[in-house]
């Protein structure tokens, strides 16, 4: 034991001073950073400020009420651009000469736009709008709102309806949505729960490719450093593969762990944030992990890394460089990439009898099962029978892998084929 | 007492048969050497006492006990095939080799610190291996193999690649640890190491164990009376065969078996009438002849 401890301290120190797990460790919560606070910061830089718009109404009754709106609008929500309008009388006669000139006002920046309300607005539910630039969609969109407002307004009124009493009529229901487990039903936010469980399978579907190749990486480092006879003949073939692979899935747990942090840490910060500019969301619950998801999240990763790195580092022991791991990768992780694709299917009806049958499969089962856990409550036998599959698996896997390995790490040249394998887990 | 006895081992790679029913003993505080020509099966040999691979069939012996994997901490073992983990800072490295040898930490990294005083390496322990000459990473690995201060020191190829400088500075240590009571193992092909060295030999090719004993016995086996000579001009008397039985001739210098009834003083005579000689030695055969000798005619005990 002392031994494979020695192992695991090397793997883990050697791993965690590497440029590239420093990068990575520390770099990707700062991108989390990034994109989580840059839209916050742009919003207050990029909005719009005071606009100065022009019009020009042919129908003589737009421009008082468009007015109106937009003040109220402005009375209250102070934050939201300002648009300052004034209104040109003109008739169709000086038309031209009067657009001329407002496109002069505009090119040379007192004016941010002009529109022009056509007397057939009702009817054709059309008006013209001249900017310099008119593919800043949130101002069209605004824009064409309030108007789209007014000229209902006036539309209803021509009909007798008050549009007060039309818009609350109208006003659109939503579902509030209730998680259900076996403790009850509890409130939760659909799509935060969605987006929390996919986030969390992405993270084991990542971490198990990633470290799997971390594995890999550093069984080729032994044997192309020819680290691996002095290795041996002080430590057995078993300890060293052991040490190995604990050792990088703690750099793993670490690198996983400071992750993770950094999520909470932002996602709560977020919605207290969220919670406080947009008061719909005032009575949105905190979407809650259940304290099971994250057990299952645990569990769930550390088998998978297990399961998988010991193929990996079978496979890195039949390799003799850097160069070759593209190729010898695949067969571990085709099985992670089918078990990530197939989380779709699984999405759409957790409890069907494929998820069932797909979830308990081993090698499926760190993604699938997992996914089903955060997904809704599974019940308990199933989630027992996982684990013992998985941990049968493993035992058979580290069985077979440590013979290939054994023999693999001490052999150099060609690649050996399918009944060499064979052969060298049967007699080694 | 015998550290190591290996008696009747096969091992074989489908259909290589590397080692083939070999039997040696190697005895406690001398320096045995190992000897053979390339694939004889030394490395699957040293393999299998350090039980990186298991024998077919045979027993093997260290330290009296049958092979066991807490023996391997007894041992110090040098690979013929160099290797470091380049990254590493050359201390860490060295106390990370003591340390899977059972040594603690604390004293894995005094043990360090001493031995690499003791190579004239101090000053490039918080170096990276990948800094380090050839040379200096090689004297590191021997540094690895011997900081646990093993009983039984296995060295595959120890002085190949080093300066003279380092092959003296190598050669003390090994003396010294000799004289400390340890016991060392070593494969070479520098004949001339063996007979300055070794205590012991044994030579095996083709797997099989040609020729076992001490150096001295051994030589004495076959025959005194070489004429060693150091010339220069045109030796045509070396393919006189009533004269030279057998010859390995240098150039400038000439290793010679004298035939049958022929004495040392008739191959002077001859050599004096058509070279310059400027060395005579009669001398005991050398290692160099024993082994090509015993390879070639692949007889053994001649």
């Amino acid at each position: 034991m002392k031994k494979i401890w020695v192992i695991i301290k090397r793997e883990y120190l050697a791993l965690v001073k590497t440029r590239g797990f420093l990068i990575g460790t520390f770099l990707v919560p700062l991108l989390i950073l990034i994109l989580a606070f840059l839209p916050a910061v742009f919003m207050n830089v990029g909005t719009e400020g005071e606009k100065t718009i022009a019009v020009i109404d042919f129908t003589r009754r737009l421009y008082m009420p468009l007015q109106h709106y937009l003040a109220e609008m402005q009375a209250e929500n102070p934050d939201q651009s300002v648009y300052r309008i004034q209104e040109i009388l003109t008739d169709s006669s000086a038309m031209e000469s009067q657009k001329a000139a407002l496109n002069a006002q505009v090119l040379s920046g007192s004016l941010d736009a002009f529109l022009i309300f056509p007397e057939d607005i009702f009817e054709n539910n059309q008006f013209e709008l001249y900017a310099k630039n008119i593919s800043n969609f949130q101002f069209n969109e605004t824009l064409a709102g309030r108007v789209t407002r007014v000229v209902s307004g006036l539309r209803l009124r021509e009909i007798g309806l008050d549009p007060e009493l039309v818009q609350k009529m109208n006003r659109s229901v939503r579902p509030k949505t209730y998680k259900v487990d076996r403790r009850g039903a509890k409130e939760e936010s659909g799509e935060i729960t969605f987006g929390i469980s996919y986030i969390m399978v992405f993270m084991i579907y990542l971490a198990l490719i990633f470290y799997g190749v971390f594995v890999m990486r550093g069984v080729i480092e032994d044997k192309n450093s020819r680290m691996a006879e002095i290795l041996l003949s002080s430590v057995r073939p078993h300890q060293l593969m052991a040490g190995k692979i604990l050792g990088i899935g703690a750099t793993g747990m670490t690198q996983l762990g400071i992750w993770g942090f950094t999520l909470l840490l932002v996602s709560t910060y977020g919605l207290i944030m969220i919670r406080q500019f947009v008061p719909a969301v005032e009575k949105m619950p905190f979407p809650t992990i259940s304290i099971w998801v994250i057990v299952g999240f645990i569990v769930f990763f550390l088998m998978g890394f297990f399961l998988y790195s010991t193929i990996y580092a079978a496979l890195g022991s039949m390799g003799n460089s850097e160069s070759e791991m593209q190729n010898l990768q695949w067969p571990a992780m085709s099985f992670i990439v089918v078990a990530f694709m197939l989380m779709f299917a699984v999405i759409k009806n957790p409890d069907g009898p494929m998820a069932v049958a797909l979830s308990l499969f081993p090698f499926f089962s760190p993604i699938l099962m997992f996914l089903r856990i955060s997904l809704h409550a599974v019940p308990f036998y199933q989630v027992l029978l996982c684990i013992v599959l998985c941990l049968v698996t493993l035992a058979g896997m580290v069985w077979i892998t440590g013979r290939i390995y054994r023999v693999g790490i001490l052999m150099y040249g060609k690649r050996p084929s399918l009944p060499e394998l064979m052969k060298w887990i049967r007699y080694s | 007492m015998e550290i190591l006895k290996i008696e009747a081992v096969n091992k074989s790679f489908g259909e290589v048969q590397a080692v083939r029913d070999l039997s040696l003993k190697v005895n406690q505080g001398r320096i045995f050497g190992f000897i053979g020509p390339n694939g004889a099966g030394k490395t699957t040999t040293i393999r299998m006492v350090m039980q990186i691979l298991l024998p077919d069939s045979g027993r093997i012996e260290i330290f009296g006990k049958q092979l066991e994997p807490g023996l391997t901490n007894r041992i110090g073992y040098l690979p013929e095939e160099r290797g470091l983990y380049k990254k590493m800072k050359v201390l860490d490295q060295v106390a990370f080799l003591g340390e899977i040898k059972g040594l603690a930490h604390a004293a894995a990294v005094s043990e360090a610190r001493k031995w690499l005083e003791r190579v004239e390496l101090a000053d490039w322990a918080g170096k990276k291996i990948e800094e380090l000459s050839k040379g200096m990473q090689q004297k590191i690995q021997f540094v690895g193999a011997v900081l646990h201060q093993p009983e039984l020191l296995i060295l595959d190829e120890p002085f190949s690649g080093l300066d003279p400088v380092n092959t003296n500075l190598l050669k003390d240590i090994l003396l010294g640890l000799k004289s400390s009571g340890a016991t060392v193992i070593f494969s070479t092909h520098q004949m001339d190491q063996v007979e300055k060295l070794c205590d012991a030999i044994c030579l095996i090719d083709h797997g099989r164990n040609l020729l076992e004993g001490g150096l001295s016995e051994v030589k004495a086996r076959f025959g005194k009376g070489r004429v060693h000579l150091r010339y220069e001009g045109k030796a045509d008397f070396l393919q006189n065969r009533s004269l030279v039985a057998e010859c390995n001739d240098y150039g400038k210098f000439v290793e010679i078996k004298p035939a049958a009834k022929v004495t040392p003083q008739d191959i002077l005579k001859a050599a004096a009438r058509e070279v310059t000689v400027t060395h005579f030695e009669i001398a005991e055969p050398s290692m160099n002849e024993i082994f090509i000798q015993v390879v070639q005619s692949k007889g053994g005990q001649a």
